[in-house]
């Protein structure tokens, strides 16, 4: 059971504190799906197991 | 120049306002947000996004129309013809919007701006796609800051999607009982069980439910233009593999392949159809009852004309949008409207979101297959039925009677003994001929049902 985490401000209108946790949720994700995508592609002659090139990261 | 009318719903933003003058409607961009607005024209995302055909155009008027000492600019949007609102759409509509909405923001951050909100109210359907119409929205982006849309993108957009995703209720009426939206609470204990396990649904509903914002002293939360990037593609692949939960069988899916009547009656009917349409000058339509829009799709290949296909059932104008998402027809606009339930006025005083009466209006009004309906079934008098229609049509109609013989209206009676009298053909006649002459008249072979075409009376 999770407890509520009183740390931060949250101003209420954007959720600020939930955002910044989804984002370290998704860096963690992003991390570790560009870490297989690149040991994949060690592998693999294809040219699409390769990692994409225009990531949401570059926008 | 006649006294410029604020228009009511436009006073939320200090940076400027709707109003209406001479029967156009402007957007008066204020002082506060010149800055943000130079960015957006100079900055060349404008352009692009008017390019994509994803935010709708304007022309800048060099009078201060309002005499307002706030006044920067004066902006003319292109014409819209109607507004609708996001509780009168069906599931994909409300997707398509929120997709929009999420591609607009991607862009708008490359160029180093941000949308400062997430309303579905800021999209509009013109030609049958979504577009923004919101020239105001977008703000100078500061990359250590989150998105402070983003609550409102998921109340709005997300968690009614959600809602429909899972457990089928109608994105319409959750919009409709929470026209600013549903709260991530409310949400998540709607949503099943099993979706405290899906990384999405964890995150963006369970999680806002879990962590309390507090008062009391804080850090700023830091941020960066990657992690909201992250987020933001993150809510769009969720967004986008979200479908609407199939209703159990609804009673109008296979109205016209479940039908007693024959298929001679749909050859009939679709031939006398076209016949009374050709050569008559309408340039707007109404189809009431338009089911799967296959007499929407007629009126449709006259291309000068605007469709608006109004049915109660979901699934129904769920098809008819992706059939002319597919087919890249523009002239049709489906809606999940309930005639006998209409979209009421809503907002401060009522006066913000104006109601389906003040609305809608078409040149034709088409109701065919539904006057059985509304008497035998919603108990309607046939009497104050063409009272109704006219005041809905600003030129014909073209309705068919259903008589009490008629196997669709003993079915709709099977169960009543008692219905709405008069109820036949002459009475039917008698009170249509107060507000209508009838022009054509014609019965569908193969049935007893009578097609008629009417014009209005003008008083």
């Amino acid at each position: 059971m999770i407890r509520a985490i009183l740390l931060y401000i949250d101003p209420g209108s954007g959720s600020y504190l939930i955002q910044v946790i989804i984002a370290a949720i998704l860096g963690v994700a992003f991390y570790f799906r560009n870490l297989w995508w690149k040991f994949r592609s060690f592998f693999s002659k294809n040219k699409k197991d390769h990692p994409p090139k225009n990531d949401s990261e570059n926008a | 120049m006649p006294e410029p009318l604020h228009h009511p719903a436009s006073y939320r933003d200090p940076s400027g306002f709707v109003f209406q003058a001479g029967g156009i409607y402007y957007r008066q961009v204020n002082q506060s947000y010149a800055a943000d607005y130079e960015k957006l024209m100079t900055s060349g995302l404008y352009t692009t996004l008017v390019k994509n055909n994803w935010l709708i155009e304007h022309h800048e008027i060099p009078e201060n129309l309002t005499a307002s000492a706030d006044w920067y600019k004066t902006l003319r949007p292109a014409r819209l013809d109607l507004i609708t609102y996001p509780y009168e759409w069906c599931f994909r509509q409300l997707q398509d919007a929120a997709l929009l909405t999420l591609a607009i923001l991607t862009e708008s951050i490359r160029q180093d701006m941000i949308l400062k909100d997430a309303s579905p109210y800021n999209i509009q359907f013109p030609r049958g796609k979504p577009l923004f119409i919101d020239t105001l929205s977008f703000e100078k982006y500061d990359a250590t800051l989150p998105w402070v849309a983003y609550r409102q993108f998921c109340e709005c957009f997300l968690f009614p999607l959600y809602l429909a995703h899972y457990c089928g209720i109608d994105t319409g009426k959750i919009l409709t009982a929470y026209p600013d939206g549903i709260p991530a609470g409310i949400t998540a204990r709607l949503l099943p069980r099993k979706t405290r396990f899906n990384p999405g649904a964890l995150m963006h509903v369970h999680l806002q439910n879990i962590v309390r914002p507090t008062t009391g002293a804080g850090k700023t939360p830091v941020f960066s233009r990657q992690k909201l990037m992250h987020l933001i593609q993150n809510l769009k692949s969720i967004t986008a593999r979200l479908k609407p939960r199939p209703a159990p069988h609804s009673a109008w899916s296979n109205y016209y392949e479940d039908t007693i009547l024959s298929r001679q009656y749909l050859d009939e009917k679709q031939r006398l159809f076209r016949d009374f349409i050709s050569g008559l000058p309408f340039l707007t339509a109404i189809d009431m009852g338009a089911n799967d829009g296959f007499f929407s799709l007629i009126l449709s290949e006259k291309p000068e004309v605007s469709i608006t296909s109004i049915d109660a059932d979901a699934a129904c104008i769920s098809r008819l949008y992706n059939t002319i998402r597919e087919k890249n027809i523009p002239n049709i606009l489906p809606l999940c409207i309930d005639i006998l339930l209409p979209s009421p006025a809503i907002g401060f005083r009522n006066n913000e979101r104006s109601s389906f009466n003040d609305r809608f209006r078409a040149e034709l009004v088409v109701a065919l297959a539904l006057i059985h309906h509304l008497v035998l079934a919603a108990n309607i008098p046939l009497r104050d039925i063409p009272q109704y229609l006219a005041a809905l049509s600003t030129g014909w109609l073209i309705i068919e009677f259903v008589p009490l013989e008629d196997e669709k209206a003993q079915e709709l009676i099977r169960n009543k003994h008692r219905w709405h009298l008069p109820y036949d053909i002459s009475s039917f006649e008698q009170y249509f001929e107060e507000y209508f002459s009838i022009g054509k008249k014609s019965k569908i072979p193969g049935t007893e049902r009578i097609l008629y075409l009417m014009k209005k009376r003008n008083s």
